[in-house]
């Protein structure tokens, strides 16, 4: 795999743009899942799927041919994922602050949120871990769906985010303090 | 008996090699934190997530499809893009002839002056001169970029534009000095040009302009990352090479 994603690359920088065509192909389902998982919505995560393969085409030149085009481009999307999710809170649409302070943790859910009444009666459990998952910071939720969901190792999120092997780390079990503490008040107000 | 802390049995529960470590024994021998354990497994089970919606084997030509227009063909793009690095590329040549002549008229000029006593070589790691001058140059720039970065308004597309221009311009001499840190053993200086290669990839490589998320994030990436502090403490080690080379009598002979 990695052999043709090689020369696709080549074949792309030696002037053959439909060669993307074949990379984006390979890895378009892969990345829409990574970046559906921190988006949480299917439109921001197409969109952070295009976006990641327009921005590597755009930076092609500065891939190493050393390296995994996959991992190179898993990376682009993450950061595309992050973006939206930053671009949403510009927006005013974000439903809970990304960095809440964890007193006010229990007030923050939004309104639009079900609430615990509608929580019981709807069975929405998948709701009650959404909004859990809302009241992390963008590198928590990142580190977090990396490490439980992606199954990627501290040095993976860490190259990934940028960051060091022990804040990813740390990222990690702040995700999963935070989770628990949340989901454990939900509990109780149902 | 000590009990684990949450953190460490959230490390367990991640680690792929749970036999025989020091956690699984403590779990195997302590009822109240097996109990704890029991819960956080629960607890993380119960956070699988929604499974992503599955995509079909069309997804990936349509994603192909909304993009591939937007696309320019990278051949008659580098030659456009060659075309002025051509002539960056010759007005660099020039000014480092310029510098380099100078720097010899100069050492042959001295020679001729004074009469020589017993001459040593510099050090081998020691950095060519001219690639101090220019290095001393490049931060300098690189330094006025992250600062104009750093209060950038992120909102202001006007202002942000000439940064991604600067770094255009920035990186492919960033790249040149890198390589030459490495070869010459400086790992403080190829750390610091490392870390500026990327932030100035990021910030060269928006095309269409960098939106205001994009910013904040190289903003907050910048401050993390301690760049700008990086980067001037490198350049005030600059000078002082040069202050120790030209306090040697025929720059670099002793």
């Amino acid at each position: 795999m990695d052999q043709n994603d090689h020369a696709a690359i080549r074949a792309v920088l030696s002037g053959d743009k439909e060669a993307y065509g074949a990379l984006v192909m390979r890895h378009s389902r892969s990345l829409f899942r990574v970046a559906f998982r921190i988006t949480g919505n299917e439109a921001d995560a197409e969109d952070a799927v295009q976006e990641a393969f327009l921005r590597g085409y755009r930076r092609l030149e500065s891939f190493e041919s050393k390296s995994s085009f996959a991992t190179w481009i898993y990376r682009i999307a993450v950061h595309c994922a992050l973006d939206r999710i930053q671009q949403r809170k510009g927006n005013g649409t974000s439903r809970v602050s990304d960095e809440s302070d964890p007193e006010l943790d229990q007030v923050q859910v939004a309104d639009e949120a079900a609430g615990p009444d509608r929580l019981l009666l709807s069975g929405e459990i998948g709701a009650m871990q959404k909004d859990a998952m809302h009241g992390l910071t963008a590198t928590e939720r990142t580190a977090f769906v990396l490490r439980h969901m992606e199954d990627c190792t501290t040095e993976e999120i860490a190259a990934v985010l940028g960051i060091a092997p022990n804040s990813a780390k740390q990222a990690v079990f702040r995700a999963v303090q935070k989770l628990r503490r949340r989901l454990e008040n939900l509990r109780v107000k149902i | 008996m000590k009990h684990l802390m949450e953190e460490q049995l959230i490390e367990h529960f991640y680690s792929k090699d749970k036999t025989g470590a020091p956690a699984s024994r403590h779990l195997e021998s302590c009822a109240d934190c097996a109990q704890a354990y029991a819960a956080l497994q629960s607890d993380l089970a119960e956070l699988e997530g929604v499974e992503p919606p599955e995509r079909d084997e069309a997804y990936g030509a349509r994603v192909w499809e909304s993009i591939a227009p937007s696309l320019p063909i990278y051949e008659m793009r580098r030659l456009g893009w060659m075309r002025g690095w051509w002539w960056r590329g010759l007005s660099y040549a020039a000014a480092c002839g310029l510098l380099a002549g100078a720097f010899f008229a100069g050492r042959f000029w001295e020679h001729r002056q004074q009469p020589q006593p017993a001459v040593a070589k510099a050090p081998a790691s020691t950095p060519p001169r001219l690639v101090v001058v220019v290095l001393s140059d490049h931060l300098d720039r690189s330094e006025r970029l992250l600062v104009e970065l750093k209060h950038a308004d992120a909102q202001d597309t006007q202002m942000i534009s000439p940064l991604r221009d600067e770094a255009q311009d920035l990186l492919a001499a960033n790249r040149k000095l890198r390589q030459e840190a490495q070869k010459t053993g400086d790992p403080a200086v190829t750390k610091a040009l490392d870390h500026l290669d990327q932030l100035l990839t990021e910030l060269a490589s928006q095309p269409d302009g960098l939106n205001a998320a994009a910013i904040t994030r190289l903003q907050d990436e910048m401050n993390r990352d301690g760049l700008l502090f990086e980067v001037r403490v490198l350049r005030s080690r600059i000078p002082n090479r040069e202050q120790e080379r030209t306090s040697r009598p025929n720059g670099g002979t002793v």
